[in-house]
């Protein structure tokens, strides 16, 4: 049997080859196609005919359309008829294509957005497979799920489950920034404790050198990154050595390729092996929660199955009263965008409700400026009756007038579409900086040129459908006639896309007024200590803790400083939680969990916390440590009237080996925490000797250039080697606002634009109104009436519309912003003031007489006998 | 103006057409171009560059014999005209002088000091 090539190919073929080129290159196709079967297969072959085929996709073989295709002929000729429309209403083409425009770039930025949002992590080759373990605690009737583990459940996990578990890695719950030093060149930077084998489990790609030796523990690897900066050009780190925290030193195994920005292990910067911490001679343990534990699934292991394997490895190590206590799996596909529990299910978390947000609104604004390609289209249809009357009467079909209106507005999405392309292009460093993100337009991604083909196509169809329809369907003997006059139906049609536009453009301006208010009042929210001329350093090293006194003395000698102090925790979290204490007059079993934290007795001086009952701690008053001092809604959860002398008893021990301790002071609520919340209850325990966290309040009446050199030089005098670091509490505490104040700028933009292209819609409609209207308003003129009056005439029905959309668009926002407050900042969110209501309206309503006014002033001023004369 | 110039590609095609003479037509042209170069060319780019050769005049064309192996299709060959062989000696000469002047060969010694 006579093989033969692709029919299908062949067809392809022919169909754009030139007729007398068909012999020849059949001929030739056929021979390559024969002897390829012959000598390889017969798939090889077909394959090879396809490639050859599409090889001939070039110019020198192309039909030579123009003579002989009606089809092509016909396209050609209604690009042409575009584009001369396109040039002759050179205002209308502005602002049609612009306007999409607009909308496609916000619409290309959000998509971006989103797609980013969804890519996280997706940098792990074994993306579907890394899962991190959680824990379900059961405390009456209330199920938390928490992610700090025992130290030796992860080691657990991994010698039990080998068939469940490839690999299991555990690092601390909280990485802190250490020293790392190579000669002189000294760096405070953020690296992880991680178990050894913890680049399989992340599918780190190692530029150089190797992951850990087995048997060479004291090593650590360097992100790319880190390692240029501490390492001069050209300079090889493998093998080198890397002091950590002037303590060890460690030798460079490897260098592995940062993690991108969009990686939940992205802040590591170095590893170093957990080994080192838990090891022989300092075991793991069942009782301190200091970890985190991923692990890495086996092929083929689903998380149900491993789920039901593990669910009591925890609960069955551990007595842990009354609380019972599950441990399951969390898919790293779901780290980023659905972590957030409550009572142990998961809900939708903020990072979800933020992607909804933005996809509405991105949707939203790619539809105003489709509405304004509708509007302008439809209102502009006089310009084209007497086109589509003779078309239709030489014998143009309807779906061929449906057709040339569609790849009409086709040619006008291709132009937008380039348009935007280039603003995004232009805009994304921008967008990158306001949304924290690292986005890039993904050119070589053949999905992504998909996506954006059937995009122009859905914009063509989406904005052009209704128009094409509406004028092909035109009569052609009324159309030639010229009686076809503006319906009140298209009118009222048109009045309703108005009033939509501006519903949407309203909202967003409520929702951007609401978002900077509740931002302004969680700012303005009072800390409960003063933030101002306040520093924060830390204090890690052996130096510091052996030193601290001297660094005191010093520091306060020196002028530049008022008061030093220190704790165990900053003062920008609310972290070191304890649980149960018993009030002792009335034997009653306080079941809250407190924010517990150690100081010395100078923190109140220090932070400038505000007393408002009892007495602060004092050193010299000496032993300190059987007291607390406890804040105002610590007392709330007591139910105490009078807590000074009180006595509270711990349910464990947890400090100094003291149970009990007496109430001396109460302080105002400190919000160390997110500004959104109700802070926690505290209690404040007094601790003499040094704790890690230095809080250093500046001498009030020296300038910050004066007083911080002196401290840095004193700092210096006295801990020799180690860099001094700060931070203004003023500076830290502004930074828990950052991803609302993101919010809030991303929504700004984005409703600016929604307003600008509800605006540019309106222009052109107000442009097409006035320019029917010009002969009523020269004979009104002539008649005797005002500037005024005309300019209240034109701009009426306008501030109609845009009222009706305020009455629509108020109680929208309401409804949704109140739920959105409600459901993000339940604790602590501001009413939404009618104030708001009102100045988003005046705001909108000024905007459209504006730009309302502008074509009705200008045909209110002209002179009458210019626009009665002209026909 | 005609564009008389030609590009490597170009001078390969029209040394291939005049080693293969009688044979000369684009599927034995694109296997000849394999078998010598070891580099991969489909049948349409060499088809496109001998048909823009003709153009420029470089190369004549007539229809051949047609074979079985080919479902019974005439083939296209090419022959070199009088301008195409001028523009291959031009070409040659061209290149040989700017050899003659670079100083690693021009003693007619090959040292491959850089090598």
């Amino acid at each position: 049997m006579r093989q033969t090539p692709p029919r299908l190919a062949e067809k392809l073929l022919l169909l754009f080859l030139k007729e007398d080129l068909a012999e020849e290159v059949l001929g030739d196709l056929d021979e390559k196609f024969f002897y390829l079967a012959q000598d390889k297969s017969l798939r090889r072959a077909k394959l090879n005919y396809w490639y050859q085929v599409i090889n001939y996709l070039r110019p020198f073989a192309f039909k030579y359309f123009r003579s002989n295709s009606i089809f092509i002929t016909m396209i050609k000729h209604n690009f042409r008829i575009s584009y001369r429309i396109l040039l002759k209403n050179k205002m209308f083409s502005v602002i049609n294509i612009g306007g999409l425009a607009m909308g496609m770039t916000i619409a290309i930025l959000i998509a971006l957005w989103i797609h980013d949002e969804y890519a996280f992590n997706k940098n792990h080759s074994t993306y579907d497979r890394i899962v991190q373990v959680l824990r379900k605690d059961v405390s009456e009737g209330q199920t938390y799920v928490n992610s700090s583990m025992v130290s030796k459940l992860g080691i657990h996990l991994r010698e039990t489950y080998p068939t469940v578990f490839e690999n299991v890695s555990i690092t601390f719950f909280r990485n802190r920034r250490q020293f790392l030093k190579v000669g002189e060149r000294s760096l405070e930077r953020l690296g992880y404790f991680f178990s050894k084998d913890a680049a399989e489990l992340l599918t780190l790609d190692m530029v150089s050198g190797t992951n850990f030796d087995q048997d060479q523990l004291m090593a650590i690897l360097l992100s790319e990154s880190l390692a240029s900066t501490l390492f001069s050009d050209g300079e090889s780190p493998i093998g080198k050595v890397v002091n950590l925290n002037n303590n060890v030193d460690l030798i460079v195994s490897g260098v592995y390729k940062d993690l991108p920005n969009n990686s939940t292990f992205h802040e590591m910067e170095y590893i170093v092996p957990m080994e080192l911490v838990y090891n022989d001679e300092n075991p793991a343990t069942w009782s301190n929660q200091n970890t985190k534990v991923y692990a890495l699934l086996n092929e083929g292991v689903s998380i149900a199955q491993a789920n039901s394997l593990i669910i009591n490895a925890l609960s069955d190590n551990i007595s842990n009263g009354e609380r019972i206590t599950e441990i399951f799996l969390h898919p790293m596909k779901d780290w980023h965008l659905n972590s957030n529990f409550e009572d142990g299910r998961l809900v939708t978390s903020s990072q979800m409700q933020f992607i909804r947000i933005y996809a509405i609104i991105g949707v939203f604004v790619l539809v105003l400026a489709f509405i304004n390609f509708i509007n302008l289209n439809t209102a502009r249809y006089n310009n084209r009756v007497k086109e589509i009357g003779i078309r239709k009467s030489i014998g143009s079909f309807r779906r061929q007038l449906v057709f040339q209106f569609l790849s009409e507005s086709a040619l006008y999405s291709v132009m937008a579409f380039l348009i935007s392309l280039a603003t995004t292009v232009f805009f994304l460093g921008w967008f990158n900086e306001l949304s924290g993100k690292d986005l890039s337009i993904p050119w070589g991604n053949p999905i992504f040129w998909t996506l954006i083909v059937a995009f122009i196509l859905f914009s063509a169809v989406a904005a052009g459908i209704y128009p094409a329809l509406f004028l092909a369907s035109f009569n052609p003997v009324s159309a030639l006639k010229g009686s076809i006059k503006q319906g009140s139906l298209s009118t009222r049609f048109r009045q309703g896309l108005v009033v939509f536009q501006f519903t949407i453009s309203i909202a967003l301006i409520i929702g951007t007024f609401t978002i900077y208010n509740q931002l302004q009042y969680a700012k303005s929210r009072p800390v409960g200590y003063n933030q101002q001329d306040l520093i924060a350093l830390r204090g890690r090293s052996d130096a510091f803790f052996k030193n601290y006194d001297v660094l005191r003395d010093e520091l306060i000698k020196s002028g530049a400083v008022t008061e030093v102090a220190v704790g165990n925790y900053p003062l920008t979290n609310d972290l070191g939680n304890n649980c149960c204490f018993t009030l002792q007059r009335t034997n009653e079993k306080i079941n809250v969990t407190f924010n517990t934290i150690l100081v010395s007795p100078e923190y109140g001086k220090a932070t400038g916390w505000e007393l408002i009952a009892g007495r602060d701690f004092s050193r010299d008053r000496g032993n300190e440590s059987q007291n607390v001092i406890i804040s105002e809604s610590a007392i709330e959860m007591m139910g105490l009237a009078d807590p000074i002398g009180e006595v509270v008893t711990l349910d464990r021990d947890f400090y100094n080996d003291q149970r009990e301790f007496t109430i001396i002071g109460v302080v105002k609520d400190m919000i160390k925490a997110s500004p959104f919340e109700q802070p926690k209850p505290l209690m404040v325990f007094a601790y003499e000797d040094a704790l890690p966290y230095v809080f250093v309040r500046l001498n009030p009446s020296m300038d910050y250039l004066q007083s911080i050199p002196k401290v840095e030089e004193t700092y210096a005098n006295v801990l020799p080697g180690y860099p001094f670091n700060y931070e203004f509490l003023e500076d830290a505490y502004l930074l828990k606002f950052r991803s609302e104040e993101r919010i809030g700028s991303l929504v700004t933009i984005f409703s600016v634009f929604a307003i600008i292209i509800s605006c540019l819609g309106l222009f052109g409609l107000s442009a097409f109104v006035v320019e029917q209207r010009t002969k009523e308003i020269g004979i009104r003129k002539v008649l005797g009436a005002s500037v005024s009056n005309l300019w209240n005439l034109l701009s009426k029905d306008f501030s109609i519309l845009v009222l009706i959309a305020c009455g629509i668009a108020m109680p929208l926002a309401a409804y949704f912003l109140n739920y959105w407050l409600d459901s993000n900042y339940s604790e602590f969110r501001i009413d939404i003031s009618w104030w708001i209501y009102l100045l988003a309206g005046s705001v909108c309503l000024l905007i459209t007489l504006a730009t309302v006014s502008f074509h009705s002033l200008k045909v209110s001023l002209g002179n009458p006998v210019n626009s009665l004369r002209a026909e | 103006m005609k564009e008389t110039k030609i590009g490597d590609f170009e001078e390969t095609m029209l040394l291939i057409v005049g080693i293969l003479g009688e044979e000369a037509y684009a599927f034995k042209i694109a296997e000849e171009f394999e078998r010598q170069t070891q580099r991969p060319v489909s049948i349409g780019a060499v088809h496109s560059t001998l048909s823009r050769l003709q153009d420029k005049g470089f190369l004549k064309s007539e229809m051949g014999g047609a074979t079985a192996e080919r479902g019974g299709r005439r083939k296209r060959i090419f022959m070199i005209t009088a301008e195409g062989h001028a523009a291959l000696k031009t070409s040659r000469d061209f290149k040989i002088s700017l050899w003659s002047q670079f100083p690693a060969f021009a003693d007619g010694k090959l040292n491959f000091i850089f090598a």
